[in-house]
């Protein structure tokens, strides 16, 4: 407890919670952009077209922000040279587990406050009905994971490679594999692809009425692996991020 | 050795053997091979040759992707200058200022002309492995005239952000988000304004008519390269990073 308190102390001036809120920020400012003047069509699905949108926008954006986010907490320790310090006054066990804590709470903040300005927006464009509690609870549970999973990665990488150059063209490049995955397919096994595996909302666009239904997935058995794949990634990267560093030399 | 080559020379010093042209080599082709796989698929409906694979090729890559790669580079141009006492060194190396930044611009700018070549080589190699049998557009020539110049405006801006904000990571999130924006921007016709959307307008990306409004591009150019070198000069003969 007291070593993650020391987490948010060094923290506290490096500006990581405002680089979150402006991340988040860019995101609000394309969703006011790109969701303003709603047709009728568009209102009657608007709860679900919402859930499809943001899964489009995380998928892209959040490799790129858990990179960054991993970066600020990692990179305090390697520009101080406080590894080995710090290893003397904590176990190393210890140290991870606060870094990997403090990143979960910022990205927990970060979805919380994401899912509460697009429903409030929701319901001022006029969205017909109220959003599906069971589906959106579902959803944000799964982005959550995936992005858990690309935080504990980058989180591996940070800490591992005092040059954080490496770090974040592996963020950037995931959000292009992420981006270019979604044209080709609905699901994928890459820690990258997550956040489309676990997509709740499909979409059909009928090219002559140039209408888009929106519509719950279900699910095939290999999507569902899919899905299965994000908690594996998850346990994977906590684990080798554990590992490798409590066994490096600092 | 004038004071701008020894300044070029020791700036080449400190990327020897850095893995940072890795990220310009692999980013573009990964963009270039899903890019060239989704023309593919839906060659039914993109009839226009090398024109639509060029959409397809520039659209995520000049948007997201290249200020990212961009302002990455430019941040670990930066990044010793940044780490203990470098600043002390740097600064009172016995050159001029705008020598010290010259060989940080020469090595963005040069490594933004090589990425930039990469992304056309890899169109025209892709657009080929496709069956195109008809010659490339004289007007790539533009393209990639303009959207070198285009990218050396995001090398500017980014290594002026650089330089100011000493974290490593901040100034590519800056990147990233003003390629967003940029998007947005371009699409309301303000793009000659706003430094992000050069790059993109240059490289005519989602751009159907392929139209530049040569006057404004040109001068949107010129005007933020000169504030953000000056800008940076500036700083630096303040004595700080």
């Amino acid at each position: 407890m007291k070593t993650l308190q020391l987490e948010f102390y060094k923290i506290r001036r490096r500006n990581v919670w405002l680089s979150m809120f402006a991340m988040l920020g860019i995101q609000l400012l394309w969703g006011l952009w790109a969701m303003r003047n709603p047709k009728d069509w568009e209102l009657a699905s608007g709860w679900m077209s919402l859930l499809y949108s943001l899964s489009v926008l995380d998928g892209l954006m959040m490799p790129t922000i858990m990179s960054l986010l991993a970066s600020r907490l990692a990179d305090i320790e390697h520009k101080g040279n406080t590894y080995k310090q710090l290893k003397t006054l904590r176990p190393a066990a210890c140290l991870y587990q606060a870094k990997a804590l403090c990143g979960t709470i910022i990205l927990i903040v970060l979805l919380a406050l994401q899912a509460a300005f697009f429903i409030l927006y929701g319901y001022c464009l006029g969205y017909e009905g109220n959003p599906d509690l069971h589906h959106y609870l579902l959803s944000y549970g799964l982005k959550f994971a995936s992005c858990l999973s690309l935080f504990l990665l980058q989180l591996l990488l940070s800490m591992l490679f005092a040059n954080q150059m490496i770090s974040l063209v592996i963020g950037l490049g995931g959000s292009m594999i992420a981006l270019l995955v979604m044209f080709v397919a609905h699901y994928s096994f890459l820690p990258w692809g997550g956040i489309l595996s676990s997509t709740l909302v499909g979409m059909d666009w009928d090219k002559t009425s140039r209408i888009i239904t929106y519509f719950y997935r279900e699910y095939s058995p290999i999507e569902t692996a899919a899905v299965v794949c994000i908690f594996v990634w998850v346990v994977v990267f906590y684990a080798a991020g554990h590992f490798l560093f409590t066994r490096r030399e600092a | 050795m004038t004071a701008l080559q020894k300044t070029i020379s020791a700036e080449r010093i400190k990327l020897r053997r850095s893995p940072v042209w890795l990220a310009f080599f692999g980013l573009p082709l990964i963009s270039a091979f899903f890019g060239t796989n989704n023309y593919r698929m839906n060659q039914g409906i993109l009839k226009s040759e090398w024109l639509s694979l060029w959409t397809q090729h520039s659209l995520f890559l000049c948007f997201f992707f290249m200020p990212a790669l961009i302002g990455t580079y430019c941040s670990y141009l930066w990044r010793l200058e940044h780490s203990r006492n470098n600043w002390n060194s740097f600064l009172t190396a016995p050159v001029s200022h705008f020598a010290l930044y010259f060989g940080k611009l020469f090595q963005g700018v040069l490594m933004t002309i090589l990425g930039n070549a990469w992304v056309f080589l890899l169109y025209f190699v892709c657009g080929k492995l496709c069956g195109l049998t008809t010659p490339v557009p004289k007007a790539a020539l533009s393209w990639f005239l303009c959207g070198t110049l285009g990218g050396i405006v995001v090398c500017c801006i980014q290594l002026t952000l650089s330089m100011w904000i000493r974290s490593f990571a901040i100034p590519i999130g800056i990147a990233l988000a003003g390629g967003i924006g940029g998007l947005l921007i371009t699409n309301k016709g303000l793009g000659c304004f706003y430094p992000y959307s050069l790059y993109p307008i240059g490289m005519r990306a989602n751009n159907p008519n392929m139209e530049l409004p040569a006057g404004q591009f040109l001068s949107g150019c010129v005007v933020y390269i000169l504030i953000c070198c000056a800008v940076s000069v500036w700083k630096l003969k303040r004595g700080e990073g």
